[in-house]
């Protein structure tokens, strides 16, 4: 009997105790929301006395690891007691991980930003410290800013990467087959058929991930409209999605079909990417991000990068860049002001060159040079020959997003539910539910 | 009076050909973490040319996969616990008493299985760092208890009628208790039910990755599928990692079942029907 | 003898608190949270931040507002589809597989295992292992249709909206066969073997032995499997979202309302704009959807329980 009575004690101390949980919880959701301690807090509270402090950094960078405990290395030797805990979510995941955290007051102190909209949506809302006249943002220009910059002129980052995406091509196979390297759209055609006819896939190309698509039509698209005149148009809304400059743009991406491996609507990113590192496909329209991957995967691969050619007369090749995202400080973070020292130190000159060179990345900061010549390749062109890759650095708001609205009504013109033409109204359609030239 | 021989000729063609199918990608995915990437690639139907368990020292060089192990295990066992007893305990007040509210208790717990659960993960992280859980194992234990609680209600309780009253009453007239009705005569007669029930828990809360994410930050206190998401940002090209990894992550698993299939299934085919 | 009906008195106080840990902790982190998050839909946001009340606009939004609406049906439609054929490949072999091991054919301990063994598997690693086997240039069918000479027949599964949806649902049944087999099993063998016999004995046997005797003998099971089937078919989320990513890719020809939900309540991966107040509007849609139904199978089940 005695058991009995105990276990029910047992019983209903443990339920008083989870329920008195849950009322100490109304209280504090309705206080401020940072109160309890984050995981980074706990260790120290100022760094005036020379106590350690620990931040954690957030990002979609999984495959960077191993990078970044070199750049926090460097770091700590002009910062000794700032420790940096690198934390990745997948990408695909990582929005999801990172909205939650900040709705509720938590998240890592240093952020890797989405780029432009996205990114600037959460500065906007108040999850992000503003930066104005942080020591040297001032090396950026100022169409690298725009991309974490917000409406009301606050700064919320210090951009991290730009991505530059052209025609990667095998220069073994061009030679082996006596190609040149295009300089206009009909001679792209022309080396496209003949790798064709020498049974190498032209284009290591798939459909099924939508990203890969608005990526692709950024590159290849203003081959169709024209570059920079077009876009400038666009943007003070004297032109049109649906004006047959940008139908052309379309058009051209569903023109390469002949070109791509054969069931390419259930191709996707991977697989695209083992094509061109095994050398069964001759071209790939990627970024430069895609350059350290391709020579792990396959060393001996003679890389070679090129602009894509115009179709339009007299109109010269372009590469197409944005900048991938920014390091951002938490505004519930408790360690702000450290935070800020390191990205500080990310616009530095040494922090350029490690990420150039270790991450095989471009570095938005000017003056650095990267030792790969592929990557030194990628960033004279994005220096050269750029024009903006419009579905992120322009297009990436609405909701849908006028970039997803692409991406599917891409798979709809491949899978032959749409043309061009009705694509391009798909586009406009959405365009019109949000965008204010 | 034997079935004819082609009948049954048809019946073990039509069960083994299933089992191969069910079997098959556990295999490719076995077989490929020994392939090297190119292989798996090029010759995707052919076995490994040599066995090869450089991915797999690889991993375990780079991973805590042991840390990850043994959080798994911590945070499904302690889960599995819980909902057993107290799934118990409410299923037996359920299945065994006649108070007018006990529809309305059933359908309260029923809804729990029918609201897409990651609606609430705001509120849920919210509550979590209240009571000061995240970041912690028990994070992942409160909500997977939570979760398991509705399903095995409604398994523990559909079974609980099967029995017979007469087991009880001549109980309580030789002066038992609830509590001892319930742990001395009930729940022996329950273990298949019992069993079901933690199999089902036991491999949801295993294989969960949604909560861990949002819940845990510090790489020690990860759980095996986060730890292999990672996995594929890491060695999304290179393959034969990735399959060694995936290989890594779901072995225990396997392992566990099989060793102990004979009393899980048991318990299951028993246990899953009132 | 005196003191019975006392000492009866007394146990039946306690037994008030059995269903208190279960109550307490399912109250707590599963109805509260969820309760709080359905206050969402009432809201407008701004990306992750919560502005004013605006009471149903939301859900008005959902139904009429382009292109949410054409979503939204074309994502119920799905769910339809996937209950459907759920119901009939995945249960209908479950149910086979399952009188064949209940006739104890050789080896049938081994074939439950191997029958059930995919389920023990995390949905990440089944997304991606199928994703493979279904890859259209080195995956395991197409490689296998090209050797058998069928190359016409090859395609590429998970690229095609024709395909895509069905290849998914037909995984998902891979995947969800075992369980529904154990409890079809459990069905079949607390029939009592006296019945069985007595019928062999008339001369009934094979698929007239089904029908006539088993069949009917099985509506518990059979209602059982088709409420979780149900439940899960319209919840339907992870395996997709392994496979094609939160769009429902190709096109929106994988979309679900679970998908369509995850994408605009946490902004999946490639669109950044994230629409909480109508996810939130949507979730609650489809708690009502599968509430109600389920209700229905469930009075369904007491009546049957009462004849």
């Amino acid at each position: 009997m005695k058991r009995v009575y105990s276990l029910g004690t047992v019983v209903l101390l443990s339920t008083s105790l989870v329920v008195s949980g849950c009322g100490s919880n109304n209280k504090a959701n309705e206080s401020s929301p940072s109160n309890s301690a984050t995981p980074s807090a706990s260790s120290s509270a100022s760094n005036g006395s020379g106590e350690k402090v620990k931040l954690t950094m957030g990002s979609w960078r999984t495959d960077d690891k191993a990078v970044y405990e070199k750049v926090f290395a460097e770091f700590n030797k002009q910062y000794p007691n700032i420790e940096i805990d690198f934390s990745p979510t997948k990408s695909t995941e990582y929005n999801t991980v990172l909205n939650t955290a900040l709705q509720t007051g938590e998240g890592p102190d240093i952020i890797h930003l989405r780029p432009y909209a996205a990114g600037i949506g959460l500065g906007d809302s108040g999850f992000i410290e503003p930066i104005n006249g942080l020591p040297g943002l001032e090396v950026f220009p100022a169409d690298v800013m725009a991309a974490s910059t917000g409406k009301d002129g606050n700064v919320y980052g210090v951009p991290m990467a730009l991505n530059t995406v052209g025609i990667m091509y095998n220069k073994k196979i061009f030679k082996d087959n006596n190609l040149e390297v295009p300089k206009t759209w009909d001679e792209l055609l022309k080396v496209s058929q003949s790798l064709k006819d020498n049974k190498i896939i032209p284009f290591g190309f798939g459909a099924k991930d939508g990203w890969i698509l608005s990526m692709t039509q950024g590159a290849i698209g203003p081959a169709g409209y024209g570059g920079n005149e077009f876009v400038d148009k666009l943007l003070k809304g004297e032109k049109k999605f649906t004006d047959e400059e940008y139908v052309q743009s379309l058009q051209l991406m569903k023109d390469l079909v002949p070109y791509f491996p054969d069931k390419f609507t259930g191709i996707g990113y991977e697989d695209m990417r083992t094509f061109f590192a095994t050398e069964q496909a001759a071209m790939y329209v990627l970024g430069d991000f895609d350059v350290g991957v391709i020579q792990t995967m396959n060393p001996a691969l003679e890389l070679g990068v090129f602009p894509i050619p115009s179709k339009v007369a007299g109109a010269s090749p372009t590469v197409s860049t944005y900048v991938d995202g920014s390091y951002a400080v938490n505004a519930a973070s408790k360690h702000k002001e450290e935070a800020k020292k390191f990205l500080e130190f990310a616009t530095s000159k040494e922090f350029g060159n490690l990420f150039a060179n270790e991450m095989k990345r471009v570095s938005p900061i000017p003056g650095v040079t990267a030792t790969d010549p592929v990557i030194a390749q990628f960033a004279e062109l994005a220096n050269t020959a750029s024009t903006p890759y419009l579905m992120v650095t322009n297009f990436n708001s609405g909701n849908p997003t006028t970039k997803v609205t692409l991406e599917n009504s891409m798979q709809a013109l491949y899978l032959n539910n749409m043309d061009a033409k009705k694509v391009a109204e798909e586009l406009q359609k959405n365009v019109d539910t949000w965008f204010k030239p | 009076m034997r079935p004819s021989l082609s009948f049954r000729i048809i019946q073990h063609t039509t069960g083994y050909l299933f089992a191969i199918l069910s079997l098959y990608p556990v295999f490719l995915m076995v077989s490929s973490s020994f392939k090297t990437t190119l292989e798996i690639f090029k010759e995707p139907l052919a076995l490994p040319k040599k066995l090869s368990f450089a991915a797999y020292e690889k991993l375990l060089d780079q991973l805590p996969f042991g840390t990850y192990l043994w959080n798994s295990v911590f945070v499904s066992v302690i889960s599995v616990v819980i909902i057993l007893i107290s799934c118990s305990l409410a299923a037996y007040y359920i299945a065994r008493t006649s108070f007018k509210w006990n529809g309305a208790l059933m359908f309260i717990f029923l809804l729990g299985m029918m609201i897409p659960i990651k609606l609430g993960i705001v509120p849920m992280f919210l509550l979590m760092r209240d009571l000061n859980l995240t970041n912690s194992p028990w994070s992942l234990i409160a909500i997977y208890s939570a979760m398991g609680i509705p399903l095995g209600v409604m398994i523990l309780s559909g079974f609980f009628r099967t029995l017979p009253k007469e087991l009880e009453e001549a109980a309580k007239i030789d002066g038992c208790t609830d509590m001892q009705i319930l742990r001395r005569i009930i729940l022996p007669l329950m273990r298949p039910a019992l069993g079901t029930v933690m199999i089902i828990n036991f491999v949801t809360a295993w294989n969960d990755f949604f909560f861990p994410l949002i819940f845990i930050q510090s790489e020690l206190k990860k759980t095996i599928p986060v730890g292999m998401m990672s996995l594929f940002g890491e060695y999304a090209s290179d393959w034969s990692t990735l399959f060694a990894g995936l290989t890594l992550a779901s072995l225990p698993m396997i392992v566990m079942f099989i060793i102990a299939s004979r009393q899980f299934m048991d318990g299951m085919t028993a246990g899953a029907v009132k | 003898m005196a003191d019975k009906p006392k000492r009866l008195q007394r146990n039946r106080w306690s037994i008030h608190l059995f269903p208190i840990p279960a109550l307490a902790i399912y109250l707590l982190f599963i109805i509260y949270p969820i309760c709080a998050a359905f206050s969402y839909s009432l809201y407008d946001w701004k990306g992750i931040k919560k502005l004013e009340f605006i009471g149903f606009q939301n859900f008005k939004n959902l139904f009429t507002l382009e292109p949410f609406n054409t979503m939204f049906w074309n994502a119920l439609e799905h769910n339809v589809i996937y209950f459907v054929v759920q119901m009939v490949v995945q249960n209908g072999i479950a149910f086979l597989l399952a009188y064949l091991v209940f006739q104890k054919i050789k080896g049938s301990g081994f074939l439950k295992v191997a029958y059930f063994l995919p389920r023990l598997l995390s949905v990440i690693v089944v997304g991606f292992l199928w994703k493979l086997i279904l890859n259209p240039t080195y995956g395991t069918i197409n490689v296998l249709l090209d050797k058998l000479g069928l190359d016409s027949w090859t395609m590429p599964w998970l690229g095609d909206p024709s395909t895509a949806l069905i290849s998914i649902i037909l995984v998902n049944s891979w995947f969800g066969v075992g369980l529904s087999l154990l409890i079809f099993l459990a069905g079949l063998q607390s029939i009592p073997t006296e019945v069985v016999e007595a019928s062999r004995l008339d001369g009934v046997r094979g698929f007239r032995m089904i029908r006539t005797i088993i069949l009917p003998l099985m509506i518990q099971p059979i209602i059982m499997v088709t409420v979780l089937t149900f439940i899960q078919s319209f919840e339907a989320f992870e395996l997709i979202y392994a496979m094609q990513g939160s769009m429902g890719e190709p096109y929106y020809s994988t979309d679900t309302m679970a998908v369509f939900f995850y994408r605009t309540a946490f902004g999946g991966s490639s669109s950044d704009s994230v629409a909480i107040g109508l996810g939130s509007a949507l979730a609650v849609v489809m708690f009502a959807i599968i509430a109600i139904i389920s209700a229905a199978f469930l009075a369904l089940t007491r009546k049957v329980n009462q004849e």
